[in-house]
């Protein structure tokens, strides 16, 4: 041991401040390679903008065509009617043939008797069903024909109903069998390469060198191939509030501002594809909400008749009563408000301004009225890594579908807050956009904190009411944990 | 060049006179740490070009509170690091010799140039050489090294020995006549 120091401080006596000089053309490739770095972070720099104009693009683009729209996926289901008799009667023979034992009856009654199995080999045996189809079409009479066209039609426009909300779902899974083939066989060549004769031979030292190097070359290639991560996030959501009314319903319509801070955050799974871009889907949940009082903005009523005490509870905003159904609405900005009855606490006061208008009921009350909105987000994002490091940068920017959960409308007044019923005509279905960064600190190998600023926007109107415009942003700062595997 | 803040901030600004100057105050020195950690004077230029690149990158982030020397030492050993890592030779499979165990007197390498143990230590298979510059050289604890390298505690202290061994080898191969005069066991 005390040799082995003796020897230590000997080479380091020697060794630790021993110089050289270096040759003269070193210098030179320094000084350029330094001017070249330089260079490089300007094309680093515009790489980023041309990255983040693509994406900003492409949310734009979404945006507009979405707008287009109205409603998102009927237009779809249109074209692929139209297209129908073509297909039917386009039928090749030779694909028939290959189909010549499968009997469309049999195949309906096939996707019936198993609704638990996966979608993607449901528009598989609907594509099947529609050749076969169309092979029976061809050898069935003529009269027979235009049933069997019209029920062709149906099935493809579910089928392509399917295809649609399929099609990311197929990508996705075509690339999880691919990555995870790859390793698999990568796995296997090294196994194979062993020699397990050998190790036999070999010293225990050599046997630890060999097995470091085998996990060394597999951790490699796994890391240039395809990763998954899972993570949580939670988030604070700020909602602004945007929307447009038609002339008639905004000269009724509440005071309303958006709820300071919602809650949101879900799970995620992503998928890396090599270094730089992964693909990532989840679910997330997403609360938002706004509330609504009385509008100050209407000073043409006189409210001379009321009380001195109650004369600031007079709603500017008239409430409609249906009469049939004891129920009463009052117009927001996220649209119409449905009372389940009249609630406890509110004076309603008919014909008392306006004759002519009998349904309309003036609301004394110093009630707000609280609508919450849930949803459950299912997103696809687009992520490209700009920095990748223990700190990587990355941007993010996809769609997401939102499914409408949670619609409730609560009272909140000086006698307390309950619930009173739900906004009327929302979509059970709307979709969005998003754009993001997304901060990621390795905390461990495998474990990540995740930072993301998030700004999302909703493409098509939450109201399907005509008169209402309905399109709030929201912006959260999606903090939390993924694992990568 | 005590007060090396003005050379730093010209060299921020792309100074090429300065950035001449801070090398050639370095570049002998830290070309004999590249040395060390090169199989050869090749790849040891390849690293010294590499290291002080990095040098003039990053120097705005260099805090004054360090001895500048320390960092930038700390910067060609990361770049020697992390060619190892990129090659991967970090696992000396091309060296399983089992050694005999060598002794002779301290006298022997006190009589050994500089030049000359530099050329054995450059002889060491990659991680053997890594490993004993790291913590004879660079004072490096096996836990420091060990996250270094993603080795363990007990790998690192083992290719120590090893390195040890194939060092004494390689000086009773080559110095024979200085051993010989010595107290040799063989």
């Amino acid at each position: 041991m005390k040799k082995d120091k003796n020897l230590d401080e000997l080479f380091r006596d020697k060794l630790l401040n021993y110089e050289q000089e270096p040759p003269a053309y070193i210098l030179d490739h320094v000084l350029a390679g330094v001017a070249g770095a330089r260079r490089n972070r300007k094309i680093v720099f515009w790489r980023i903008a041309g990255v983040a104009a693509a994406l900003l693009l492409a949310f734009i683009a979404g945006w507009q065509i979405n707008s287009r729209d109205g409603q998102p996926g009927k237009p779809a289901v249109i074209v692929s009617q139209q297209k129908t008799p073509e297909i039917s009667t386009a039928a090749k023979p030779e694909i028939a043939a290959n189909e010549s034992g499968n009997q469309p009856g049999n195949l309906q009654s096939e996707i019936v008797n198993k609704p638990g199995r996966v979608n993607l080999q449901l528009a598989e045996v609907a594509n099947e069903n529609q050749i076969s189809k169309s092979r029976t079409e061809s050898s069935t009479s003529n009269s027979k024909s235009e049933q069997i066209a019209s029920a062709n039609e149906s099935l493809i426009v579910a089928k392509n109903e399917e295809s649609a909300l399929l099609k990311p779902v197929k990508s996705l899974f075509r690339l999880i069998s691919s990555g995870s083939q790859n390793v698999a066989t990568n796995l296997h060549e090294i196994k194979k390469v062993t020699p397990q004769t050998e190790q036999t031979d070999k010293t225990i030292d050599q046997q630890i060198m060999e097995q470091n190097r085998q996990v060394m070359m597999a951790e490699n290639q796994t890391k240039g191939k395809s990763r998954w991560l899972v993570g949580a996030q939670v988030s604070p959501e700020y909602n602004v509030s945007r929307s447009s009314h038609s002339q008639v319903y905004a000269s009724n319509m509440l005071n309303s501002s958006p709820n300071p801070v919602d809650v949101g955050g879900g799970i995620s799974v992503e998928y890396k594809k090599g270094k730089r871009w992964s693909l990532q889907s989840g679910i997330y949940y997403s609360g938002m909400g706004q509330s609504s009082g009385n509008s100050n903005s209407n000073s043409a009523k006189n409210f001379t008749l009321a009380g001195a005490d109650r004369g600031s509870e007079y709603f500017n905003t008239n409430a409609t009563i249906d009469a049939s159904n004891s129920k009463m609405m009052m117009n927001s900005t996220a649209g119409v408000i449905e009372f389940k009855g009249i609630p406890s606490g509110i004076v309603l006061g008919t014909n008392l301004e306006d004759k002519t208008l009998a349904s309309n009921a003036v609301v004394v009350s110093d009630a707000r009225f609280i609508q919450n909105f849930e949803y459950i987000e299912i997103p696809l994002y687009l992520r490209y890594t700009l920095i990748d490091s223990k700190f990587d940068v990355e941007m993010l920017g996809g769609f997401s579908s939102n499914v409408l959960v949670g619609n409730q409308t609560f009272m909140e007044s000086s006698a307390g807050k309950s619930l009173i019923g739900s906004t009327k005509d929302m979509e059970s279905m709307s979709y969005s956009g998003t754009l993001g960064v997304g901060l990621k600190y390795g905390l461990s190998k495998r474990i990540y904190l995740n930072v993301e600023p998030r700004v999302k926007y909703y493409l098509n109107s939450l109201n399907r009411n005509s008169a209402v415009t309905y399109k709030p942003y929201t912006i959260g700062v999606f903090t939390g944990l993924s694992y990568e595997f | 060049m005590e007060d090396y803040k003005p050379i730093i901030s010209d060299c921020i600004d792309g100074s090429r006179k300065a950035q001449s100057m801070l090398y050639h105050h370095f570049a002998p020195k830290m070309f004999g740490v590249c040395l060390r950690y090169a199989k050869d004077a090749t790849e040891a230029e390849d690293n010294l070009q590499d290291g002080f690149i990095k040098v003039f990158a990053n120097l705005k982030n260099f805090r004054h509170d360090g001895s500048l020397e320390g960092w930038i030492r700390r910067i060609m050993i990361n770049v020697s690091l992390e060619k190892l890592r990129k090659q991967h030779l970090l696992y000396p499979v091309e060296d399983v010799a089992v050694y005999d165990s060598v002794n002779f007197s301290d006298d022997v390498i006190a009589k050994i140039a500089a030049d000359d143990l530099m050329k054995i230590i450059q002889q060491l298979p990659p991680r053997y050489r890594m490993v004993f510059n790291l913590y004879v050289i660079e004072g490096f604890s096996h836990q420091e090294i060990a996250k270094e390298m993603s080795i363990t505690q007990g790998t690192s202290k083992s290719n120590l020995a090893r390195a040890r061994e194939i060092l004494k080898k390689k000086i009773q191969e080559n110095f024979s006549e200085l051993v010989g005069q010595n107290n040799y066991t063989a």
